[in-house]
């Protein structure tokens, strides 16, 4: 056979250096994207909130009772003008979330009621230590880039609590805050507080360091609350993700391209709200997807459907080059067992593989009600290992190797060779928690599984000294800003 | 000027040319030869297998710092008086018969001879007979072998008691290593010991001479 490798310089290389997962044509996207803009046009959503209505029908929509009809140029001009790339900052204002193309960022679940005991194995509520532990663990944990509170608090004020986890997230660590929010007053705060650690409102505005999470539980329904946080959001410039929780067969159609129409328009009646409060407001789409399990009557988040409709979501943003985040990664089981590997790697490598800006499903299972530090530490390493998969390989003279071919020769090993020692630790994924002992050495260190292993490295991790924390000055603000909220919630 | 722990440094860190310089410099600043070996190249290369073992080294760069020490040792070597660099002792490093897998052996005749002993290599896929002739022949210290699969590793049974029919097993120590090797092995089929990697071996077969 005869060479057939184009004649161009390398300059117009056809370069394959991460692989994407396209699952949907760009046709495919617009489809999806027509039909969802008809829908809105025709039906429209109900609006709950009357500020919103009041925009909606300035702005040139059409508003009856509750439901509001968005034209679709008003849609087309919403996806137009929100921006397609955000770039978060940590809390010392160095850039360092990119949320631009395909690129992955990884999260811990942020929704959870309780979470499994380190020292009993047993489940329990989630206390404010437990936050100050999350944070510190993501601190460390180098594929973790934003950090959440596994779920709010017990033992605080029920309507603070949100911001009692906001503080330990702030106070230990210094990574950028994905924080669910329920409603503008809540949001408020959070800014409030975000803006006196960075310095100023102003100074957050620029290096975006807190992103809001804007729950949507329902189909073409919208609520007060969180249409308050939405364009209080916009209003501040704080980046937020309007989650779209949607179940196939319950809430939404039953198949995946019908819950995608839905879960699009869903999204874009909060894209369009935030764009007409504030043209180019940082928005981000997201989504919790999966379809009912009707043996046991639960909505499996670890479910193969979960990966398959988020993974068609995140195509469809960046047809519409609009920032993804999704709930992905989460197992259904009980425990750090088999399964949960098993629903971790697919789940995120279907999402990371889509091009889910950020994967929020870190630590959770039984489909996300329950938290676990060693499952978080787990959903690190699954996600070294597919970023190991997607980095692909290089392609150029020296890593086509035809020298060092030619040396070592028929038979030979290449153990010896300095092209192997200059690679070596590049070229391959070196894991933390993975095993690959022979039996005799895994007997000998104690014959411990992956769950056990990921929660000794947790403790590992937590004894180590904490980062530097907050100056006293800001802390003591954050206090009397936290006293305030419990005052007022 | 250099100096003998820079040129340790560079033999850990496998700089052959820097090896190259610093045994050169040292020799014109007017070190003696042997003491260029034993202060620094074999300083360098005890703390690499240190390293090694303590998952600091990994193979790739422990091959590198041995080619680099062996750098050092050729521009030395020429030099020495007749007699002054004693051999730890000669080993006999072969693949069982039946097993083509020679990476790990080779790798174990690399640290032998950076550790002062004289290995002879065997080669691959050596019957009992082949090895029993060069035992007579060429009266090694130590006869090493090794096996990758469960079948070849019986040849290491076979060859230990051909020794034994020729009457020589005494002369020679026996090691052996490889993947499906264990010390419980060894005892079973009466080797003199057994080492899961390649610096162990070296300790094995410093302890045997």
């Amino acid at each position: 056979m005869y060479t057939s490798r184009s004649h161009f310089k390398r300059a117009n290389f056809d370069v394959n250096q991460t692989i994407c997962w396209k699952m949907l044509s760009e046709d495919q996207c617009e489809e999806i994207f027509v039909t969802a803009v008809e829908l809105l046009e025709r039906s429209g959503a109900q609006v709950e909130s009357e500020e919103a209505r009041a925009l909606f029908a300035a702005k040139g929509c059409w508003v009856e009772g509750d439901t509001v009809r968005i034209p679709s140029a008003k849609l087309e001009w919403a996806v137009r003008t929100a921006p397609s790339r955000i770039t978060l900052c940590d809390r010392n204002g160095k850039r360092a979330v990119l949320m631009e193309t395909e690129n992955n960022h990884f999260a811990p679940y942020f929704g959870s009621e309780k979470i499994l005991d380190r020292s009993s194995g047993e489940q329990r509520d989630i206390t404010v230590n437990d936050v100050v532990e999350t944070a510190r663990l993501s601190e460390k944990l180098s594929r973790v880039s934003l950090v959440s509170a596994p779920g709010k608090p017990s033992g605080v004020n029920k309507n603070s609590a949100g911001l009692h986890a906001f503080e330990a997230l702030l106070s230990n660590s210094t990574k950028p805050i994905l924080q669910p929010v329920g409603n503008a007053k809540e949001a408020e705060f959070v800014a409030e507080m975000a803006a006196a650690a960075v310095g100023s409102s102003d100074k957050l505005r620029q290096n975006p360091y807190v992103v809001f999470a804007i729950q949507c539980d329902e189909p073409r329904f919208h609520d007060q609350d969180a249409l308050g946080a939405v364009m209080f959001a916009a209003k501040s410039g704080i980046p937020f993700v309007y989650l779209n929780k949607l179940v196939s067969g319950v809430t939404a159609p039953l198949n995946t391209a019908g819950t995608l129409v839905l879960a699009l328009a869903n999204s874009l009646v909060a894209l369009t709200l935030s764009q007409f409060v504030s043209a180019g407001a940082p928005f981000i789409s997201g989504g919790q997807f999966t379809v009912f399990d009707q043996k046991n009557a639960v909505a499996p988040f670890g479910a193969p459907e979960a990966g398959l409709i988020g993974a068609g979501f995140s195509n469809l943003m960046r047809h519409l080059r609009i920032p993804s985040a999704g709930v992905y990664g989460l197992s259904d089981s009980n425990f750090s067992d088999a399964q949960a590997g098993a629903e971790f790697t697919y789940g995120i490598l279907t999402s990371a593989l889509a091009g889910t800006n950020v994967i929020a499903g870190g630590g959770a299972l039984e489909s996300g009600r329950v938290a676990s530090a060693a499952v978080l530490a787990m959903g690190d390493e699954v996600l070294g290992n597919v970023h190991r998969i997607m980095r692909t390989f290089d392609m150029d003279e020296e890593h086509l190797a035809r020298g060092v071919i030619d040396e070592v020769g028929p038979g030979g090993n290449y153990l010896s060779e300095s092209h192997t020692s200059f690679y070596f630790k590049s070229e391959q994924y070196w894991p933390t928690l993975i095993n690959r002992k022979r039996i005799d050495d895994w007997v000998d260190s104690g014959a411990k599984t992956m769950g056990t292993r990921a929660l000794e490295y947790v403790e590992e991790l937590l004894s180590a000294p904490a980062v530097s924390k907050l100056d006293s000055a800001v802390a003591a603000q954050l206090k009397s800003i936290l006293a305030k909220a419990d005052q007022t919630l | 000027m250099a100096t003998y722990e820079q040129l340790a440094q560079e033999v850990v860190k496998g700089k052959r040319k820097l090896v190259i310089a610093s045994t050169n410099e040292l020799l014109q600043a007017g070190e003696a030869p042997l003491d260029i070996i034993n202060k620094a190249l074999v300083v360098g290369m005890s703390e690499v297998g240190v390293l090694f073992q303590q998952n600091k080294m990994f193979i790739p760069e422990v091959l590198m710092s041995a080619k680099a020490m062996e750098e050092g040792i050729n521009i030395v070597k020429p030099l020495l008086q007749a007699g002054d660099m004693k051999s730890n002792g000669t080993v006999i490093m072969a693949t069982v018969q039946g097993d083509l897998h020679d990476i790990g052996k080779n790798l174990v005749g690399i640290m032998l001879e950076s550790n002062g002993f004289t290995v002879i290599n065997a080669g691959k896929d050596v019957s009992p007979e082949q090895l029993v002739n060069m035992v007579k022949e060429l009266k090694p210290d130590v006869l090493g072998m090794s096996a990758m699969l469960t079948t070849t590793m019986l040849h290491m049974k076979d060859t230990i008691e051909l020794l034994k029919e020729e009457g020589i097993r005494d002369q020679v120590k026996v090691i052996i290593g490889g993947a499906p090797v264990s010390t419980d092995f060894s005892t079973e089929i009466t080797a003199d010991g057994f080492a899961p990697d390649a610096l162990s071996a070296v300790g094995l077969c410093k302890r045997l001479l």
